[in-house]
């Protein structure tokens, strides 16, 4: 039984069907040989095995259901074997009494060997699988088990050999040393330069335009540069709030340190970045972000803002009007405010 | 919203919405007591003696279905368009108006949750619970008739967090109740709760079914909430102007809150962060096994409370305080006040260094003498600020070994050095929000420690 089991299993490729089929083959077959001595109806009984023995004998891979049912032309193998065997008993009454012979020896069968019978298709399966390594297997095991079991010859197929090629077929030969090219002939290096050439321009177009996109035509920000007006235009204790909106700046004219001077306070607050509003009637810039509040000169007295709104550069131009120059920062807590570019005294 | 509607206008646009508002809290207590009813919770409150009829036994149900009545009631007050009837009385609302300070806000919601945690046995009672959540919804439906407090809460905005209230309650008052029973069924020597019902389900199909529903009940609710409710659009963004107030998404309110009273720097950076790192860090620092998979606060009182604290006190709070009373100017507004954007507040703010220089020893602060060196000028700085400095440190280095010798002396032992050291100064950093809080609105003290040079305030 063991090794019928191997035997199976070495058939690399063997589909779930067969390998139960083959399973109860082995075990059934098994039972009978078992049974054959407490056989008493041998008349009955040695039409299967005669089928089994004249029908399958070089075939390694049992057929699906020959353990239990044979199939129709098992079934003429058998009746013909009994005809042959014993003569008298006419087809037909094989073909009748073969169902009834089956079923005796099934049950026969299956009472003696009862724990190996009623086996599950899962045991079955693993019992076939189990022999064969799963997973890969080294060289020298390969070679093993070639050895072990010779691969059976596949039969060869013979082909025949192809018929010489027409006249026609056969394409005249290229013209050797030919060093000037057709018009309408192509290689392959040349389609390739060709098209390289044209993505490697496409591609320099490409970069161009992104550069180009990097400068677009139109100057969203306003100069950093710029002029006000002239100071009289700043009457004392006004802050102007004209040149917020473009320019983020508010220019007022207030008191720092005992001395009245005209100054540009840059308009973001110096807790988060938010736009403060001038309240005209608290007289004090105030945050809505955070709520901080700043005096007139600048300096943060409310909420969380940690230190005064910054100053830009601010002087009085040749023309007479005022210069505003963002590009200069003064800070207050750093003592800058003292810087007479920051602002002009009135 | 309201900007130029008259009186009698505004009147019947509430009316239009408290007569079904009233009608659905009826049947809210209709339905409770037909479910009480039916599921057979009765219970006598009281026996009312009925002339004829003997003592008529008041249950539960009634009571409820006489409360339906009453809602039903005003219901067709609300609907008929006699809303000035509905309203709080204007001195009782001044009154809340003047009692809701910043302080008074804080303090109270705080002075709330240690009432609700020393008395939850008593709050998570079904009667008080629905009593209170009845409160809660009239109270709504009556500040309702007030145009201030209309124009705030039914901003589509803030919609939300109303229902966030709302919801909150009920789901503080449903884990409560569950960790309260258990606590009692613990002591009894019985499970808890939810180790009764320990049956595995699967997550196909029980789960998925379960979410699938929800999937698509809030996604109906969210498309029939979109299209009452349009979302608001602002103007164009402008660099040159700031809506006043602006306001952070909800969900940030708490710690636009917080922007006010630390440095940026600290409130914007490194509190979010430790937020972040010491919610990671729990796991690590709990050492109380109990409460695993069911309610209960008696097992573990000091997660609870500090959870409680940290979230519905730190979180929650600042949020409906951010929403719903910060106004223009990023002023505090009572909940019945006008949104005035000139609301003049004397907030000038106050150092501690110039609380010590100035007033106390009536002299300039100490300054470097100009042209000095780096050195020279921190080590005046330093001099400047000793006072917030020492404060500051003894606050995070001398109260961790203070606590873990006395009040925290068990979970000294049971933690060790490092992890003990690690919780203490997270809990001492949630605690330093309050406590800059009060300083900031009761002295008008900005900072303990004041270095503008260097952008190190604290």
């Amino acid at each position: 039984m063991r090794s019928g089991k191997a035997d199976m299993a070495d058939k690399k490729k063997m589909s779930v069907a067969e390998m139960i089929a083959a399973a109860r083959k082995a075990d059934s077959g098994g039972g009978e040989a078992d049974d054959q001595p407490n056989k008493t109806d041998s008349s009955e009984a040695e039409a299967p095995a005669k089928v089994s023995q004249g029908s399958a004998p070089s075939k390694s891979v049992p057929k699906p259901g020959e353990a239990g049912r044979p199939s129709v032309a098992e079934m003429l193998a058998m009746a013909r074997g009994e005809k042959s065997g014993a003569e008298k008993a006419a087809p037909k009454k094989a073909a009748e009494k073969k169902p009834a012979a089956k079923k005796p020896a099934a049950a026969k069968a299956a009472t003696p060997s009862k724990p190996a019978e009623p086996r599950d298709t899962a045991s079955i399966l693993a019992a076939a699988r189990k022999p064969s390594k799963a997973g890969p297997m080294s060289k020298a095991e390969a070679a093993a088990k070639e050895k072990a079991n010779p691969k059976k010859e596949k039969p060869k197929i013979v082909v025949p050999p192809m018929p010489q090629k027409p006249a026609y077929a056969i394409a005249p030969p290229a013209p050797k040393n030919s060093s000037k090219k057709g018009a309408g002939e192509e290689t392959r290096r040349g389609f390739l330069a060709e098209g390289f050439t044209f993505l490697g321009a496409a591609l320099l177009l490409w970069t161009v335009a992104t550069v180009k996109f990097m400068f677009p035509n139109v100057l969203r920000e306003p100069p950093s540069k710029f002029k006000v007006g002239l100071p009289d235009e700043f009457p004392p204790g006004q802050v102007n709030t004209k040149y917020k909106a473009q320019f983020a700046v508010w220019i007022s004219n207030g008191e720092y340190n005992g001395q009245q001077q005209i100054y540009a306070l840059r308009s973001v607050c110096t807790h988060l970045g938010c736009t403060p509003n001038w309240l005209e009637a608290e007289q004090k810039f105030k945050c809505p972000c955070h709520g901080s509040g700043f005096y007139k000169d600048g300096v943060n007295f409310e909420g969380p803002a940690p230190r005064p709104l910054e100053r830009y550069a601010i002087r009085v131009a040749e023309d007479g009007q005022i210069e505003i120059d963002k590009n200069q920062l003064f800070f207050e807590e750093k003592g800058e405010w003292d810087n007479p570019s920051c602002f002009i005294p009135v | 919203m309201t900007h130029g509607l008259t009186d009698g206008q505004f009147f019947s646009m509430v009316a239009s919405f408290l007569g079904p508002y009233y009608l659905a809290l009826a049947l809210m207590n209709g339905l409770a007591a037909l479910y009480l009813w039916r599921s057979g919770q009765l219970k006598t409150w009281f026996s009312l003696p009925v002339p004829g009829l003997g003592k008529v036994a008041i249950t539960n149900s009634a009571g409820w279905l006489l409360l339906a009545t009453m809602f039903a009631i005003l219901g067709a007050i609300a609907g008929s368009g006699w809303v000035s009837m509905l309203a709080l009385p204007e001195g009782l609302r001044d009154a809340i108006n003047q009692g809701t300070g910043p302080v008074v806000y804080s303090l109270g919601t705080t002075a709330m949750l240690v009432l609700l945690y020393l008395f939850r046995s008593f709050f998570v009672k079904p009667v008080v619970a629905w009593t209170i959540w009845n409160l809660m919804w009239l109270f709504l439906g009556l500040s309702m008739t007030d145009s201030d407090f209309y124009e705030i809460v039914a901003k589509p905005d803030n919609v939300p967090i109303v229902m966030l209230v709302f919801l909150l309650a009920f789901f503080t008052w449903l884990g409560t109740a569950r960790a309260v029973e258990n606590d009692d069924r613990i002591a009894r020597g019985e499970p808890p709760l939810e180790k009764l019902d320990d049956e595995k389900v699967l997550v196909w199909p029980d789960l998925v079914y379960i979410e699938l529903i929800c999937m698509i009940a809030l996604m109906a609710f969210l498309i029939f909430w979109a299209i009452a409710l349009p979302a608001p659009l602002e103007e164009a963004a402008n660099q040159a102007k700031t809506p006043n107030p602006s306001k952070a998404p909800w969900y940030f309110l708490g710690l636009q809150e917080m922007l006010v009273y630390y440095d940026p720097w600290m409130a914007g950076v490194v509190l979010p962060s430790m937020i972040v790192a010491g919610l990671m860090a729990i796991p690590y620092l709990d050492f109380n096994k109990k409460g695993n998979g069911y309610y209960t606060i008696k097992e573990r009182p000091f997660s609870y409370t500090v959870f409680q604290f940290g979230f519905l006190e730190m979180w929650i709070t600042l949020i409906v305080l951010g929403t719903l009373l910060r106004g223009p100017n990023w002023n505090f507004f009572g909940p019945y006040e006008h949104w005035d954007a000139h609301k003049v507040e004397a907030l000038i703010n106050v150092y501690l260094s110039d609380l010590w220089w100035k007033d106390l020893l009536g002299m300039s602060p100490p300054v470097a003498a100009a042209g000095s060196s780096t050195l020279t000028q921190i080590g005046y700085i330093i001099y400047r600020e000793w006072l917030g400095i020492v404060l500051v440190l003894g606050y995070f280095i001398v109260l961790p070994p203070i606590m873990a010798l006395t009040v925290f002396r068990s979970f000294y032992q049971r933690m060790g050095f490092v992890r003990f050291m690690v919780m203490t100064n997270l809990l001492l950093f949630m605690a330093s929000l309050p406590i800059k809080m009060v300083l900031r609105w009761v002295f008008n003290l900005k900072y303990l420690i004041t270095i503008p040079e260097y952008f190190l305030n604290f």
